[in-house]
């Protein structure tokens, strides 16, 4: 099977979905020409052209509001926002247009768009374009948010996004962009709203996206020498939420752990965690549920204090080491 | 204004009427016209339309109290409206003056003002077995609300305040572990399941002395605690009846080695009593729907599917699998069902799909020569049959008195006679001769 980075496999997506269906087109800040800020457009506008291929004013409200009025009237837009923090500028459009509007029209329209957003840390890009936003967009039912941590999966979660008849937030990893992995050339789908367990264990449900899903893996691969199997879970669809694979999991292993980059007030392991406490895996749980999310402060510039402002692979293995142990 | 609820007539010539039950309680939001209690009168149970929207507020008559009619029964509180909004005088005893009654104060507070109660109040305590003396009053009566805050304090005192995690609560609770004994392996001692397993491992050694009396202690394993559990509410609730009959097993026994003959060549197993049995109840059953059925309070399920269980004794206990849609099996595939269920049983491999849905029970102690005995209902089961021991002895088997030697089978049936009338128990007894005595009329 071919082995591609991230960033091709999402833009492999585009090219053949735009192939496939003449309704497909991209707009964006710098998509054409310039290749988009990450060169994920790379070649595309030699290849489709300056109609499907539009270039925008820096202006998020008026990206989003065209990819709305575009879909309303039976195209399928794919928006590129430069980083997912500018996201905060369309959000009126995202949330009170977009996420309503099939509801407010009694289902007899909807807003099959998909939204791209890179969004996280380690760029040494600053508090304005390094945030983990996905939490914040989970809280508007009407709405789908995707976040894939793996080549494989951005592709096919990319194809079931823009045959979604939902406007769809598609977070997508700056740091992820270069890591590899293999990706069928062929047309695939990947379901929305369908968890994945990444890898299966029986000590610890450790529930991630996007980045800290790769290193989770890191520490669960380095822990099973010594006999502690991590189970990994991948949501990869933050709304609608699979809670179910998640429940039963822990029914299994008894312990739970949730990571992410996002800010930990406020973010979507809270979700998780509750999910699980209420649910009959209450009965089975041995432990502490945990969460360890982004410190909560804007991330800074420093490279040092970058790194330690988001988990690392180093503070995943003490919190599961902690919790298997029975130290916490 | 809270808006009262008026106990309303439904008859011309009604004066009273009986609540049934409330479906909603203090505290809960209620709809205008959505029913709210069951009432019966002379005639007929009616559902009593609520008269407003708002908040249900001091039920004045319980489950069962006789009301007369238009007399206010509760409140429904709008928005905005509090208990404070709530008439003073509309308390349920006739109300002219309101009935202070004196408690009796412990000793140990001599100086305090003598402390008395509504008449709700003492009614209430009365009922729930409550001293009243006991409950602190938070006005310079005790009320209603006194009583049941102290009702509910002492419940919640019951709550095991030990740190466990709900995996060790859960297994403490399957296992009959007191978690208040165990010693927790976790951070600050807090109790984790390993610890209640093994606790529940060690728990079969102490010999208590109790009043001078030796006894091994024996922990209520889950499944004791299950059957104990079942078998005392069907003894309390459902009121038993039982009927004898003797079965001539003569033609059931040469059946039997008909269809063995048969099956030995097709190299399956020997067609056991209990199968061609359990075919028969199968074919009983379906004669006699009120004897495959459960007693739900107001209605009674007459299941479509003959689900048989059979007791089997097994190493942790009594099992109880269940052969699923019996009337459509013949008595080779019943055989080879029962035999895999008993296996599975016996190894302790039985799924919960194996033990559920069953509709009659058969029970079988002839092996222990137990000549005849009676079963206790499985409950929702309407009925158990028990199977007693063949004995070979002389009957009369013509009208010339000539006496002959049959194998003659004892069978008990208990039913649960609220669903069950001894005649209905009696026709069921004598289909099941019918088909054992001449199991070819099954073939009618």
């Amino acid at each position: 099977m071919p082995e591609l980075s991230y960033l091709e496999a999402i833009r492999q997506a585009l090219w053949q979905e735009m192939k496939r269906d003449e309704r497909v087109f991209l707009l964006g800040e710098d998509i054409g020409r310039y290749g988009g800020a990450f060169g994920l457009t790379h070649g595309m506008l030699d290849e489709f052209g300056e109609e499907r291929v539009r270039e925008t004013p820096i202006s998020e409200a008026t990206i989003v509001a065209t990819a709305i009025g575009a879909s309303l009237l039976g195209m399928r837009p794919v928006a590129e926002i430069m980083f997912m923090d500018f996201i905060l500028l369309a959000l009126d459009q995202m949330v009170n247009q977009a996420a309503k509007m099939h509801f407010m029209f009694g289902g007899r329209t909807s807003v099959p768009m998909v939204v791209r957003m890179p969004g996280g840390s380690g760029s040494g890009a600053a508090s304005q374009h390094s945030q983990s936003l996905e939490s914040v967009l989970m809280h508007f039912p009407g709405l789908i948010v995707i976040n894939p941590s793996t080549p494989y999966d951005a592709k096919g979660l990319m194809l079931s996004a823009i045959r979604n008849p939902n406007p769809v937030c598609f977070v997508e990893h700056k740091i992820l962009y270069k890591t590899k992995g293999e990706v069928p050339e062929d047309d695939y789908t990947i379901p929305i709203g369908v968890a994945e367990i990444k890898r299966p264990g029986r000590d610890i449900t450790v529930v991630a996206n996007n980045i800290m899903v790769i290193k989770t893996i890191h520490v669960a691969e380095k822990l099973s020498k010594e006999g502690i199997e991590v189970e990994v879970i991948d949501p990869r669809t933050l709304l609608p939420l699979d809670t179910k694979t998640i429940i039963d999991s822990v029914a299994r292993t008894g312990r739970l752990l949730v990571v992410h980059e996002a800010c930990q007030t406020g973010g979507w392991a809270g979700e998780v965690i509750a999910s699980v406490v209420g649910s009959p895996a209450f009965d089975y749980i041995d432990a502490p549920v945990r969460r360890l999310g982004g410190k909560d402060i804007p991330i800074p510039y420093n490279r040092g204090l970058e790194m330690a402002a988001v988990p690392q692979e180093a503070e995943i293995e003490q919190e599961i080491r902690a919790l298997v142990g029975g130290k916490i | 204004m809270p808006v009262p609820f008026i106990m309303p007539k439904f008859d011309m010539d009604q004066e009273k009427a009986t609540i049934i039950s409330w479906s909603k309680k203090e505290g809960d939001f209620v709809k205008f016209d959505e029913s709210v209690l069951t009432v019966e009168t002379e005639k007929v149970a009616i559902d009593v339309p609520c008269p407003a929207t708002g908040t249900l507020a001091r039920i004045l008559f319980k489950d069962g109290d006789v009301v007369p009619v238009t007399k206010v029964i509760a409140y429904i509180l709008k928005e905005g409206e509090t208990l404070a909004d709530l008439p003073n005088a509309d308390l349920p005893t006739p109300p002219s003056k309101p009935e202070v009654v004196p408690v009796s104060k412990p000793v140990a507070a001599p100086q305090a003002a003598p402390v008395t109660a509504t008449p709700i109040a003492i009614r209430m305590a009365k009922e729930e077995g409550v001293d009243l003396s006991r409950v602190p009053a938070s006005g310079d009566r005790i009320t209603r609300e006194d009583v049941e805050r102290f009702i509910s304090d002492q419940k919640s005192k019951g709550r095991v305040t030990v740190a466990a995690t709900p995996a060790a609560r859960r297994v403490a609770r399957e296992s009959g572990v007191a978690l208040e004994t165990v010693a927790g392996s976790g951070p600050r001692g807090r109790v984790q399941s390993v610890d209640v397993v093994t606790a529940a491992k060690s728990i079969p050694v102490p010999t208590t002395t109790v009043s001078g009396r030796e006894a091994e202690i024996v922990p209520l394993t889950s499944i004791r605690r299950t059957i104990a559990e079942r078998m005392q509410q069907s003894f309390q609730e459902s009121p038993h009846i039982a009927l004898t009959v003797e079965v001539d097993m003569t033609e059931a026994e040469n059946t039997r080695k008909r269809f063995n003959t048969q099956v030995e060549k097709l190299g399956q197993p020997r067609i056991t009593v209990t199968a061609l049995m359990i075919k028969v109840v199968a074919w009983a059953l379906v004669r006699n729907p009120y004897m495959n059925a459960s007693f739900n309070g107001n209605s009674i399920s007459l299941w479509k599917d003959v689900n048989i269980g059979v007791a089997t004794a097994a190493p942790q206990g009594l099992m109880v699998p269940v052969l699923k849609g019996v009337d459509h099996l013949g008595v080779s595939e019943i055989n080879m069902r029962l035999l895999d269920l008993a296996e599975r049983a016996r190894e302790n491999k039985l799924k919960l799909e194996d033990v559920q849905g069953g509709t009659f029970t058969i029970s079988n102690l002839g092996m222990f020569g137990i000549r005849q005995f009676r079963a206790v209902i499985n409950p929702p089961e309407s009925a158990i049959l028990a199977v007693g021991s063949v004995v070979r002895q002389p009957i009369v088997v013509d009208e010339q008195d000539r006496v002959e030697v049959r194998p003659i089978l004892s069978l008990t049936l208990s039913a649960d006679h609220r669903v069950i009338d001894g005649i209905v128990a009696a026709r069921f007894l004598s289909d099941l001769v019918v088909g054992l005595e001449a199991p070819s009329m099954l073939l009618l």
